[in-house]
């Protein structure tokens, strides 16, 4: 299995510096999002049939990971041992049932890995249960697997079909 | 926000909303600026109480608490192990700095070193429509800054009671929106003190004031541990109706607590009480005339009590410690050695010898002692069962352990019956792994008897004593027999039914010494001992209150020791019933004066009798046997529960097929390594748990009998997981997790080996 390729950037200086500026504004609106809703729709496969899982979630300062926990016995823990290739789907829907043309969304696109103990799985166990403190004897189960996404870029929706992409720097 | 805001003096507080400052404290604030004798001191606000669970994102974790199941699907046991996590955590929670500054502020202001009580004030508590008096916490002589700020998360905690989570319709209880003040006040020491309501409670129109009096402070009444004096006094006339003096040990004097200047003194506190509220009142009161104070004023409420609620008999179950010292007494000394008396005595009666009409008085009696003993076992053995959850909230007080069931260890090592059953058990278990023409005997037997015959006992028994260790082990059980099966379940005497037990001896036999090892040094392993924990909890009370401590301990494990045994006991007083009935049975199905296929059952103990004692009467016709040889899936097709969710009550992670237990017809049916999957795990069947590879039961609770022997065996238990049993069928492949209380069904899509390599580190 591979990524899709990068969309190539295509214009003239100016067009540049401005799609540069949206970035910048796309960063926020994601940044703002994944602060906003604490949760997103896993999105794993097995054997060519997709998967989808509710999962609560946190994610680094610098957008380049998330961090979700699911028990060992279920389907999704399953098919992430076979397949490290995901998404995420993290939208605003529940706050514009009315208005369709409010809601936003971001697909983040990358690959899974559980965190055995150790110096990251503490890290981002804390990043997880700091923003979902209710989970802390659930994420420190020896029965439940935490994993890291390391996500290589986010379609971020707005106003129904409006997509941009943005591929977040690691730092 | 203004550190005002948080804490509020009473002398202030009567123009304030009382949604800030609850019910009891605004009433109160009005009767002490109105100059009516009240203690001074002052309100912890709503506000404080938000700032408090914001802080520590408490709602969270009380959402996460409460909404496992529907709330009207959690037993009591359940709720009361959910109030004891949400105490634990309200306990080890920081208060906000300002908070925190703000209630020592004003403990210093009231006296540091006076003795203080910390009162809930919860807003709409003490409304003329709710009125619920006990349900939340209240502490008295609390003396210090420490003391108090302890005292206050626990009232705070207390909005989430056992008591409360039943009556959470009626409070409206909700995790978002429920709110609780605090009321803190300088106690008021006096040698009387009561209750007076400005008319009867229990009649809308009655023109009678009631009023109770008992010597010293009001709690003793108010949690019914000293029976008042109670006057019913024409409010109008002042004149007394009727007097009904307390009983009360130990009291010298049978003289009224209260004269007729004392009693005009309360009426007319009531009067003027009335009169600036504009309600019949309800008041709680310290100290006779002049020197009266009032502690508490609230309107009579007008709901009544519903019969069929056993609500107020729960909240019954939570004695002190004079009383559980007083049921420990009754239960140790008297009770528990009459009855297993009388399971003697009725073991040894020859009701085969006996004539007809003998063995109808013998129906008779025994029927009436079974009933006794049931009720006692209700009015006694359950009561005093909660020694343990009095040693629970005790310890986790003193220590503030992470874990709040860290308390159950010091239980480890308590002598119970069931225990001492299940290691004889095993002992002949050992017997026949060390005998292979035992084992192959046995196994032709049980394969034989799968329908029992008559006569089919004694044939078994003559062929297991000619084989060379057979008389051995013939004699072994049939000792284990007479001394623990001797019991009913499910209407069925054990002792009569020797192939389960030969099958479950054939299974435990089978389990590999290996097994059995690892489980057994994974629980030596564990955690602390019981020695440990006590010396945690005698450091943490201090020496001062060791006695105390060593006391709550001993109640603990008493009250653990025999809530298993009361059980097996009352169960043998049964079977003596039952062995009694079936003599009777056959005689009447001999004479034709039973229909053949009836089945005997103690409730059919008086039809049976009065046949018995008329031997001319109509012939009897009882329903017939009938055992359930499969249960509908609750789930219809294409509807499948995929994994059920209950509570974590025994880590772990196994898996297995699911073994059913509905009754003893399913006892001799377990096999090694499958998993236990029943209503509530019987005293009656615990000698299954070692068989088992997980335990799954309906009943919730962690200090229920399934939850502890699997906890100590080491075997992973989820239970309250709702209608299990209906949606379970026997041999479905299941995973247990222990560790999050999820069971899912089919094949296990995850690498145990895996986890226990992560586990193990």
């Amino acid at each position: 299995m591979t990524d899709e390729p990068l969309l190539e950037s295509t214009g003239s200086k100016q067009a540049s510096a401005n799609a540069a500026a949206r970035q910048d504004d796309l960063r926020d609106l994601i940044e703002r999002l994944t602060l906003e809703q604490p949760y997103a729709v896993l999105c794993t496969q097995g054997k060519g049939q997709p998967y989808g899982s509710l999962v609560a979630l946190a994610v680094t300062d610098d957008l380049s990971s998330a961090v979700f926990a699911t028990p060992m016995t279920t389907r999704k823990y399953r098919l992430l041992c076979d397949c490290d290739h995901v998404a995420l789907v993290i939208d605003s829907r529940s706050q514009s049932v009315d208005d369709m043309m409010q809601i936003e969304a971001v697909t983040a696109t990358g690959r899974a890995k559980q965190l055995s103990p150790g110096t990251e799985f503490e890290q981002m166990a804390r990043l997880l249960v700091g923003r979902h403190p209710q989970l802390d004897v659930f994420v420190r189960s020896p029965s439940t697997a935490v994993f890291r996404v390391e996500i290589i870029r986010y379609f971020h929706v707005s106003r129904f079909q409006e997509v941009r992409q943005w591929i977040p720097t690691r730092g | 926000m203004d550190s005002d805001a948080w804490v509020i003096p009473l002398a202030e507080a009567a123009t304030v909303d009382q949604q800030q400052i609850g019910g009891k404290a605004a009433h109160l604030a009005r009767l002490h600026q109105t100059g009516f004798p009240v203690a001074p001191g002052c309100c912890i606000t709503v506000a404080a109480y938000e700032r408090f669970l914001q802080a520590n994102q408490l709602p969270l974790m009380i959402q996460m608490e409460l909404g496992r199941k529907p709330l009207e699907d959690l037993r009591w046991e359940e709720l009361w192990d959910s109030a004891l996590r949400i105490r634990n955590r309200f306990a080890e929670a920081q208060l906000p700095g300002q908070v925190e500054h703000a209630i020592r502020r004003a403990v210093r202001d009231l006296g540091s070193r006076t003795p203080l009580a910390v009162r809930s004030s919860a807003p709409g508590e003490d409304s003329a429509n709710r009125s619920f008096a006990g349900l939340h916490e209240s502490f008295l002589h609390v003396v210090g800054e420490d003391d108090v700020v302890e005292s206050v998360r626990l009232v705070w905690a207390s909005l989430w009671s056992d008591a409360a989570l039943l009556y959470r319709q009626e409070l409206a209880l909700n995790p978002l929106h429920s709110r609780m003040a605090v009321l803190i006040q300088e106690m008021r020491i006096e040698d009387c003190s009561g209750v007076a309501f400005g008319r009867d409670p229990r009649m809308e129109d009655s023109e009678n004031a009631v009023v109770e009096a008992v010597p010293g402070p009001c709690c003793e009444l108010v949690d019914g541990s000293v029976d008042p004096d109670r006057w019913l006094v024409h409010r109008a006339s002042r004149q007394v109706v009727r007097f009904t003096p307390g009983r009360r040990d130990g009291d010298p004097q049978n003289e009224p607590l209260l004269a007729q200047h004392d009693l005009e003194s309360l009426l007319a506190l009531l009067d003027r009480v009335e009169a600036h509220f504009g309600w019949c009142p309800d008041i709680e009161w310290t100290g006779r005339s002049d020197r009266s104070t009032v502690l508490q004023a609230r309107p009579i409420t007008r709901g009544r009590l519903d019969p069929n609620d056993k609500r107020p008999w729960y909240l019954t179950l939570r004695p002190d410690q004079r009383r559980l010292r007083q049921l420990g007494q009754l239960v140790a000394e008297q009770l528990i050695p009459e009855l297993r008396e009388l399971g003697d005595r009725l073991a040894a009666e020859p009701v085969e010898q006996m004539t007809d009409s003998e063995l109808a008085d013998c129906i008779e009696a025994r029927l009436a002692q079974l009933n006794r003993w049931k009720q006692i076992y209700w009015d006694d053995f359950i009561p005093f069962a909660h020694g343990v959850r009095y040693l629970g909230v005790y310890y986790n007080d003193a220590v503030h352990p992470e874990d709040p069931y860290e308390f159950v260890g010091l239980l480890r090592g308590v002598a119970m019956l069931a225990g001492q059953r299940n290691r004889s058990l095993q002992a002949l278990a050992d017997q026949v792994r060390e005998s292979q023409e035992l084992r192959n005997a046995i196994q032709q037997i049980v394969l034989e008897q799968s329908v029992p015959g008559e006569g089919a006992n004694d044939r078994w028994v003559d062929r297991l004593s000619s084989l060379a260790e057979g008389d051995r082990f013939v004699k072994a059980f049939q000792s284990f027999a007479r001394q623990f099966m001797d019991v009913a379940f499910g209407g069925h005497r054990l002792i009569d039914e020797p192939t389960p037990l030969l099958q479950n001896i054939l299974e435990l036999a089978s389990r590999s010494a290996a097994t059995r090892g690892t489980k057994e040094g994974q629980q030596s392993q564990e955690g602390p001992t019981a020695g440990d924990l006590e010396q945690r909890l005698l450091a943490a009370v201090g020496t001062d209150r060791h006695d105390e401590a060593r006391e709550v301990l001993r109640l603990a494990r008493l009250s653990w020791q025999l809530r298993d045994d009361d059980n097996l006991l009352v169960a043998r007083v049964e079977s003596q019933l039952l062995r009694a009935l079936h003599v009777a049975g056959t005689r009447l199905k001999t004479s034709g004066r039973l229909n053949a296929d009836a089945k005997i059952t103690a409730d059919a103990a008086e039809r049976i009798g009065a046949a018995m004692s008329e031997p001319n009467g109509q012939p009897v016709l009882l329903p017939t046997t009938e055992e359930v040889t499969s249960h509908p899936m609750r789930a219809s097709s294409g509807d499948s529960p995929r994994q059920l969710v209950g509570q974590p009550a025994a880590q772990g992670l196994a898996s297995g097929n699911v073994r059913l237990v509905r009754g003893p017809q399913d006892l001799g049916r377990f096999q090694a390594g499958e998993v236990l999957v029943c209503d509530a795990i019987q005293p009656m069947m615990t000698h299954l748990v070692p068989l088992a590879s997980a335990v799954i039961e309906r009943r919730g609770g962690m200090l229920i009998h399934g939850a502890i022997i699997a906890r100590e065996l080491g075997i992973p238990c989820v239970n309250g997981v709702a209608h299990v049993v209906e949606l379970l069928q026997n041999g479905q492949y299941v995973t247990v997790d222990g560790y999050l209380g999820i069971v899912t069904m089919g094949p296990p899509e995850f690498n145990l080996e895996l986890l226990e390599r992560q586990d193990g580190g």
